[in-house]
């Protein structure tokens, strides 16, 4: 792993800022634990070759609206961080960087697009960064159905290099395939890896009823659980599929059997639609009791706000970022990196108020596509720059190298996907605060988008009714890493607990 | 030269500058722009025939639109979602035509007989119904909706003969509309715009016309909708979602509801604000972001509205008409001779219905 300073400017501000401790310690984080932060970060400023031309598609409207400044300070911070760039706002990303140099080559970008989770308006924004502005090389997008349709648009452009933010769908990299799309993160049934497993076999879950958005990524997201519940035995006995965006879910709750019925419920319910649904249960079937429910990423423990301490028990499976009970070196580094790059960032996480950038950066929408940039400025810097030949360097580069994010290496496998740790984890009643809070319990190590072959190319993609619920071997059933109070039970692992 | 001829030589004047714009303009302009605003007009101008000849504003051509795009979609799509038929792309074409002009016959005569606001709600609902049919019916679509379609390969290799596709179904729907408006049925549906009642005591079938008229705007949106997945590659529901389907309606208001050629003037405002306005200079820092395009619009319909209740079209109408005054000012009639009332004054401005339908 190399080991090599700060790029000036960060280290500037961060002395300027927080003082010559935090600047130490976001030092040695970074050269602790994450050589992808500053790893090969050019020692000169020397802006020799043509700019490299950037798109980013965020995503400013839509059910993840909020989380635009996220994607966009996301690929800031990967900048500020490898690259040398500095922020042209304390408050803002959206107001851009400047400075940015990866393999000799000035990084600049060239626009913006603005996404609303639907396929329809994200190709308009991808063209207009392609076709228009000429971007080279693209970051994003945010959602399921968007990234589909971007990698089929990346089929049709080879010309330019697509790097997903951190839509979590299924099918641009296994199915459509595109040579030049690459996504450094897991798909949304990867993330669920291990919860089946872990309610069939601990909490004692034989039967389910399934609750899912109604559009590629809760169906991914559901794909996994399914597979990885039904792999060990369990029995899905119902599934419902609300449309995304849907405010009233009490049709949809009366088609799902009542608590004495069924061993549990699994949501894969998303934005604001996850407290909509869980209130109309509560209407329709009675209180919560947490060990009866399991959901995705968009389970939290901000629902307890609104329905309660009952959610307590509650099991939730994996995003890009694991939760703040778990720290590393590398993981206090990367949020520290980014309280000293701005003072404040409005992201989907700080309710619409100023908060410490780091909130928004310890989220998975941030850094899905903080690591996207950190994966292209480690690859410019492999080849120097080189876009030509079809960007066939860069390509390989990608490919190839693994990426030392903060939350763990990532490598691709020979559908440029990634193959990733994720982690199951627990809603549990602080004894101490009152509050509910989450708790990470286990770690999933090398999970690969194929479950060990339940997936493939040529299987139908995640729907409605696939996939089907049978047993089969998975690759991680059993190896599964406990963790307690935060620290992961290997040898290996040098982890903490924060606080 | 009278009005009609005026409209005609403007009317060749802005194909032939459209035929050259691949030599000229940048490639962006020509394939995004251009052949989007084109796409957009055929489908707005479907709205515009009906609005303006029978009196009956439609909120269901973007639906038809849809019908066409999704049925192109099952069709060729050999991979993906949908039926996944892998059929010839131009029997694709004829497929779809003919169902989404079947839909629009039988959506048609459901809604024939209602008039003016129930018209409007009715073909509101058929828009929200259609929505939710592709939406919900996963073996047509789902809310992923159908990707990766590609045109039949002679649209392939430069995209500037899609571009060419769009302006000959531009000047097809153009045609199609203008003329009919010139055989006794046009006559007719003008008849029942102004006084249906009348018109059925005359012994016309009112419903009959509405519907066959409905029928004739669905298939002329159905080309759009063929058009509209080639240039895009994908449909899915929210592509007709009720967002979309007003601003077809706002496209043809903004352009001038009543005369075919606010379909394609609007259209071209409602393209160029969508993608040149955020890239004005300083321009987000008005707070004009493309997050707030929709208010940026809404405020551009507002003021076109409020400046000329027909749209651009009757902002350029008007504008000619002052200038052809200017050159030729009216005869001060306080002077003039009235004696002679059977010459007509030359150079006062045509108020004939050519001008504003």
């Amino acid at each position: 792993m190399n080991t090599i300073p700060l790029p000036a400017p960060l280290r500037r501000r961060l002395t300027a800022r927080r003082g010559g401790v935090l600047a130490s310690l976001l030092a040695g984080g970074l050269a602790l634990g994450s050589g992808a932060v500053a790893a090969d970060a050019p020692q000169t400023t020397a802006e020799g070759g043509e700019p490299i031309r950037l798109g980013i598609l965020g995503e400013c409207e839509g059910a993840f609206g909020a989380f635009h400044e996220d994607t966009v300070a996301g690929v800031t911070l990967a900048m500020v961080n490898a690259a040398g760039a500095e922020t042209n706002s304390p408050t803002t990303a959206l107001d851009g960087f400047s400075g940015a140099v990866a393999g000799g080559r000035p990084i600049e970008v060239v626009g913006i697009g603005c996404g609303d989770d639907t396929p329809d308006r994200i190709i308009q924004e991808v063209r207009i960064l392609v076709e228009q502005n000429d971007a080279e090389i693209v970051i994003g997008p945010l959602s399921g159905d968007e990234a589909i349709a971007v990698a089929n648009y990346a089929n049709d452009h080879p010309e330019v290099t697509f790097i997903n933010g951190i839509a979590g769908s299924q099918e641009p990299t296994l199915q459509v395939q595109a040579p030049n799309f690459f996504r450094f993160h897991g798909d949304g049934a990867m993330w669920n890896a291990g919860l089946g497993d872990r309610l069939y076999n601990e909490s004692g879950w034989q039967t389910v009823a399934v609750i899912a958005d109604d559009y590629s990524f809760g169906w991914t997201s559901l794909a996994g659980f399914i597979a990885d519940f039904c792999a060990v035995g369990g029995e899905v006995v119902t599934r419902v599929f609300p449309p995304l965006g849907t405010t009233d879910y009490s049709s949809y709750i009366q088609q799902l059997p009542d608590p004495d019925e069924v061993d549990g419920y699994f949501w894969s319910v998303g934005g604001t639609g996850t407290q909509a649904a869980l209130e109309a249960f509560v209407n329709a079937k009675g209180d919560l009791t947490g060990d009866q429910h399991a959901g995705n990423l968009f389970f939290n423990p901000d629902l307890a706000t609104a329905l309660g301490p009952d959610i307590a028990g509650a099991y939730i499976g994996g995003f890009a970022s694991f939760p703040p009970d778990v720290s590393t070196p590398a993981i206090d580094a990367y949020k520290m990196s980014a309280d000293a790059t701005w003072e404040t960032l409005v992201g989907g996480t700080t309710g619409g108020e100023p908060a410490a950038p780091s909130q928004s950066a310890g989220f998975g929408f941030f850094y899905g596509y903080y690591v996207a940039g950190i994966a292209l400025v480690q690859a410019l810097n492999e080849v120097a720059g080189d876009l030509s030949d079809g960007h066939a360097a860069l390509r390989e580069a990608l490919s190839t190298l693994p990426v030392e994010a903060p939350f763990g290496t990532v490598v691709l496998d020979e559908n440029r996907q990634a193959i990733v740790d994720t982690y199951v984890a627990q809603l549990v009643l602080d004894e101490e605060s009152g509050e509910v809070v989450q708790q990470t319990v286990a770690i999933i190590p090398q999970v690969d988008q194929t479950f060990g072959g339940t997936f493939g190319p040529d299987t139908p993609p995640p729907s409605r009714e696939d996939p089907a619920c049978e047993e089969r071997d998975l690759p991680w059933t059993g190896n599964a890493i406990p963790v307690v109070d935060g620290v992961p039970q290997t040898d290996e692992t040098a982890v903490s607990t924060e606080g | 030269m009278n009005a009609a001829g005026r409209r005609t030589t403007g009317v060749a004047a802005a194909v032939v500058l459209l035929a050259v714009m691949p030599l000229v303009a940048s490639g962006f302009f020509v394939n995004f722009v251009l052949t989007r605003t084109l796409i957009l007009g055929v489908a707005a101008a479907s709205i515009v025939f009906l609005a303006s000849y029978v009196g009956m504003v439609s909120l269901a051509q973007w639906l038809l639109v849809g019908v066409a795009a999704f049925t192109v979609g099952n069709c060729v799509a050999e991979a993906g979602k949908g039926l996944k038929l892998g059929l010839n792309p131009w029997l694709a074409v004829l497929i779809a035509v003919a169902i989404s002009t079947l839909v629009a016959f039988v959506l048609g005569a459901i809604a024939s007989r209602t008039t003016d606001i129930y018209f409007l709600m009715l073909t509101l609902t058929y828009a929200v119904i259609g929505y939710y049919v592709f939406g919900q019916v996963t073996s047509i679509s789902g809310f992923g909706g159908i990707t990766g379609v590609s045109p039949p390969g002679l649209f392939r290799g430069h995209p500037a003969r899609l571009y060419y596709a769009a302006l000959v179904a531009s000047i097809a729907a153009y045609a199609v509309f203008r003329a009919v408006r010139r055989t006794p049925f046009g006559l007719t549906l003008e008849g029942i715009r102004d006084d249906p009642v009348r018109m059925s005591a005359l012994g016309f079938n009112v419903p009959l016309h509405r519907t066959l008229a409905f029928t004739i705007a669905g298939a002329v949106a159905s080309l759009a909708g063929v058009l509209n997945i080639w240039w895009n590659g994908q449909v899915d529901p929210t592509s007709i979602n009720i967002g979309a389907t007003l601003i077809l309606l706002i496209v043809a208001v903004i352009g001038g509801i009543n005369q075919l050629e606010g379909a394609w003037l609007g259209a071209f405002a409602y393209v160029a604000a969508n993608n040149y306005l955020r890239s004005l200079p300083l321009i987000d820092r008005i707070g004009i972001t493309e997050a707030r395009f929709n208010t940026v619009v809404g405020v551009l319909v507002l003021l076109i509205v409020v400046a000329s209740p027909n749209g651009i079209v009757g902002i350029l109408t008007g504008t000619s008409g002052r200038l052809r005054l200017a050159a030729h000012p009216a005869p001060d009639l306080t002077t003039t001779d009235l004696s002679d009332t059977t010459k007509p004054p030359t150079n006062v401005p045509p108020t004939n219905m050519e001008e504003t339908r």
